[in-house]
């Protein structure tokens, strides 16, 4: 029913270009920012029934070419083609209307409504010109999810579904029923790894269906998993374009321009001194939540230079774990023992926990983490500002020599500290981030998802970091829905599945197991 | 099936040159930076003082030759009209960077004012007894709100409105609804001849008192936002609450400190008003709150918090006072001001978001 428009050979011949199969075909495509070049004539095609992954570091230009690909940048140099006809969008809305579908990483969905509201934003059918027709809204929304093949209910109010649900109805309002090409940008960043197969299930489905999608991913193994053809970018170019059956192996170098380098640093020896035990920890909110899994019975251990991994699916409480144990929970009661360095400790609040030398890197950086409208060298110092201080007073050259010792330390590349925070890039931001948590000097570090949206080089700077700090000592717990980083990272995995430990198992325990043990067994074919 | 779909809108396809970019550059880059655009953003309020001021030379009224804008009476004049709501604007500024407003400064005055006449005309207080008394009570009215506002977690606009609605009745009450007219002597009614130097000029009768107050204010609030802890503080608990809090501050106690801070601003202001009019009015602060908010604003402290200058705000509130001279002194009327003062708060809001997206892109 969709195909209709998917085999435009017949009707323009004339206009072909140089990939005849392309539904969207991009060439020469030159954007400057100010003098800055963003892109430096890329050319780009994405044919129909196709999932075309485009990858590249921050910075390396994947955002120009979508914003142009999707109307939202309009002043560019070059030469764009849908079906072989010449078009420039004005916008993303003329875009979707010539059939280019966008699904961006921040959605546009308003939690307080119901999906069926949301599919209909801004083109509600109406009654007497007046009264909404809730009848037809509800049945065209029950169409759209329908075609993305999901068993949502368009009566769900947005804010009840989950995050991976959100982005599937995100989907179904981008795509009109005529759509040619869908572009998703990092749809998996903040899913967990049952929800991303349900993802890569509904874009097989919309491949066979005709309809070319580009996938703008960080995570090099789900291109092997899902894409046909892969482009590479660097530096405004198209550095590369592959077949999807690229390994992860042969990417790496691509994408930084620097030979293939050992992504993960070697594990170093680990002391025998116990920095966090947990017994029989739990923690019981005082008002219950249905979104917030209360850890319960949790016993484990952190010993100093060590790196566990918390291996779980969303909802098995790897965050909440981690809330719990450094005080930044919501207010509640703690069940069973926490010690630290073997000394029994109750923590009251953050404040508590960082006096007992804990350590925090929230997984949002945007929302917990990064404080927008300072520097990037008055973030770094955030949280040790008494430290560098006399009496109250604002110490100015303590705290420049602290920010200068932290960007060599931590490898932060900026323009200057002074910079805004925003400016950075996301793996520079999450460095900052670790670094502020790390300039208190910690014995234990909490990471909650520490890689997440952030580029190949800088997971690696992270990876070497943190185990060089672990060689010096430091107890890290780390979480995180991508299990060959934690594989790959770790000392130790813990696997936990409904607030509870399952188990206790070495890294290079077979992933299927682990997953299994995750409680995520109809996932049989993830490999690391 | 949907009928939303229309054929495609192919548009020219040369690359002609386009308009100037709007959307978002890609990560990692950045505009290229304007300085004088910066300095303009920057300082917005100051630039605007002393467009305001030269506006003033300009079109100032003539008598025998003299300027009259220029006077030293007009000038002391502008000082002590502005030195009220700027001291009120400076406490508010603490509260807006921290991301809350203060609706109830304004009615705060009234009922400082009132209270430090009835302590002295009707119960025989000293000067600065009665100065420390309402001062430290307009501290405790804000630290109270502060504490309703983050204990309780009610928006900040709706405890500091009822605020205002509390501390009107108050003055009310004190002053039984009435002037209370402040007469100076020793003895039973009358208040001692020291508070009336409240209302006096220094340094061979040029600058007002409450100029001098004024600037002390100024001086000690841009230590204390630059200079402390606390300061530091405030910008973060503004700036990303959440982020501050897991950062080990204590954002509840932050919070409420800038609404004590600007209480005491009130109050302090209030005592000045009482002490240059020579009489207490339970209504003075009427729309004070909405001038010192415009004084802040302008100064460009962003009201979503986690920016803003004390230097800005004193700016902001001298170019308002100065505006509404210049508009006095040629008799342009009441309501043309309100308009004036309006449009020039829409002007700077203008300018905070040009300054928004340059930091975003």
């Amino acid at each position: 029913m969709t195909g209709g428009g998917l085999a435009p050979e017949a009707d323009h011949p004339a206009d072909r270009g140089d990939d005849p199969a392309a539904v969207l075909e991009m060439t020469g495509i030159r954007k400057t920012f100010g003098g800055v070049h963003a892109l430096r004539g890329i050319d780009f095609s994405v044919r129909p029934g196709e999932i075309h992954a485009l990858l590249g570091e921050n910075g390396a230009g994947k955002s120009t070419l979508m914003n142009i690909m999707c109307g939202a940048i309009s002043d560019y140099h070059g030469k764009m083609r849908l079906e072989g006809r010449f078009v420039r969008f004005s916008s993303p809305h003329a875009a979707q209307k010539a059939g280019v579908a966008t699904v961006f990483q921040e959605l546009d969905l308003v939690p307080g409504l119901s999906v069926a509201d949301n599919l209909s934003l801004g083109r509600e059918p109406r009654r007497n010109a007046l009264f909404l027709d809730g009848r037809r809204m509800r049945r065209s929304a029950e169409q759209a999810l329908g075609r993305v093949g999901t068993g949502i209910s368009a009566r769900t109010k947005v804010s009840a579904l989950r995050l991976g649900e959100q982005q599937i109805v995100a989907i179904a309002k981008a795509l009109a029923a005529e759509a040619r090409i869908l572009i998703l940008d990092e749809p998996t960043a903040a899913l967990t790894a049952h929800e991303v197969e349900l993802l890569f299930d509904l874009m097989r489905g919309l491949r066979r269906r005709g309809v070319g999608i580009v996938f703008i991913s960080h995570r090099l193994d789900e291109v092997g998993k899902v894409a046909d053809r892969v482009t590479v970018m660097r530096d405004g170019r198209v550095v590369s374009v592959r077949s999807g059956s690229t390994t992860p192996e042969d990417l790496v170098p691509l994408l930084t321009g620097r030979p293939a380098q050992e992504m993960f640093p070697a594990r170093e020896t680990v002391r025998e001194r116990v920095c966090l035990r947990l017994t029989d920890f739990g923690y019981r909110l005082r008002r219950p939540s249905a979104g917030w899994r209360e850890p319960a019975g949790v016993s484990l251990s952190v010993r100093e230079g060590e790196i566990v991994g918390l291996v779980g699916l969303l909802g098995s409480g790897r965050t909440e774990l981690l809330q719990a144990v450094c005080g930044a929970a919501p207010p509640g009661r703690r069940l069973g023992t926490l010690e630290i360095d073997g000394r029994p400790v109750r923590l009251g609040s953050i404040i508590s926990g960082q006096r007992q030398g804990i350590g925090f890197v929230p997984d949002d950086r945007r929302r917990d983490g990064l404080v927008p409208t300072l520097s990037v060298a008055q973030n770094l110092v955030l949280a040790s500002l008494g430290r560098l201080d006399a009496g109250g007073f604002v110490r100015r050259g303590r705290q420049r020599e602290a920010v200068r010792w932290a960007f060599e330390a931590f490898g932060i590349k900026a323009d200057t500290p002074t910079a805004p925070i925003l400016s950075l890039s996301g793996g520079n931001q999450q460095k900052v981030l670790i670094g502020r948590a790390l300039l208190r000097g910690p014995r234990l570090l909490l990471l909650d998802e520490p890689t997440r949206g952030v580029d190949v080089a800088a997971k690696s700077d992270i990876y070497r970091l943190v185990r060089s700090l672990a060689a010096d000592g430091l107890a890290v717990l780390v979480a995180s829905s991508e299990l060959p980083e934690l594989a790959g990272w770790c000392d130790r995995l813990v696997i936990l599945r409904d607030g509870r430990v399952v188990v206790d198992v070495a890294p290079d325990t077979d992933p299927a197991v682990v997953l299994a043990s995750a409680g995520g067994d109809t996932l049989p074919e993830v490999r690391p | 099936m949907t009928t939303e779909f229309t054929q495609s809108e192919p548009q020219a396809a040369a690359p002609a040159p386009a308009p100037p970019a709007v959307a978002p550059p890609g990560p990692g880059r950045r505009r290229r930076r304007f300085p004088v655009l910066d300095v303009l953003v920057r300082f917005q309020s100051l630039l605007g003082l002393i467009l305001v001021l030269v506006g003033g030379l300009v079109f100032s009224p003539r008598r025998n030759g003299t300027v009259l804008f220029l006077t030293v009476d007009n000038l002391a004049n502008i000082v002590r009209a502005v030195s009220e709501t700027g001291i009120i604007a400076v406490g508010m500024t603490f509260v807006i960077i921290a991301g809350g407003i203060d609706l109830s400064v304004g009615a705060v005055l009234g009922l400082s004012g009132v209270t430090v006449a009835t302590l002295m005309v009707g119960h025989g207080w000293g000067t600065a007894a009665a100065i420390v008394a309402v001062l430290i009570a307009g501290l405790l009215f804000g630290l109270l709100q502060g504490v309703v506002s983050t204990v309780m977690r009610i928006q900040a606009f709706i405890v500091t409105l009822a605020g205002l609605q509390v501390a009107n009745g108050l003055a009310r009450m004190v002053s039984g609804d009435k002037f209370i007219n402040i007469n100076y002597g020793h003895g039973h009614g009358l208040a001692p001849p020291s508070f009336a130097v409240l209302g006096d000029r220094l340094f061979g009768n040029v600058i007002p008192v409450s100029a001098v107050v004024f600037v002390l204010v100024g001086a000690v609030a841009l230590v204390v936002l630059n200079g402390t802890r606390f300061g530091q503080h405030v910008f973060a608990v503004g700036g990303n609450e959440r982020a501050a809090r897991l950062s080990g501050i204590n954002v509840r106690r932050v919070k409420i400190i800038t609404f004590g801070l600007c209480g005491l601003a009130a109050a302090l202001s209030g005592v000045l008003d009482a002490g240059q009019l020579s009489f207490a009015n339970p209504n003075s602060g009427t729309g004070y709150e909405l001038a010192a908010i415009a004084s802040v604003v302008i100064g460009g402290t962003s009201l979503f918090g986690g920016e803003g200058t004390v230097v800005g705000t004193v700016a902001g509130a001298l170019l308002l006072g100065t505006l509404n001279n210049i508009l006095q002194l040629n008799n342009v009327n009441a309501d043309l001001q309100l308009i004036v003062t309006g449009l020039i708060i829409v002007a700077a809001a203008v300018l905070q978001n040009v300054a928004a997206r340059r930091r975003a892109s």
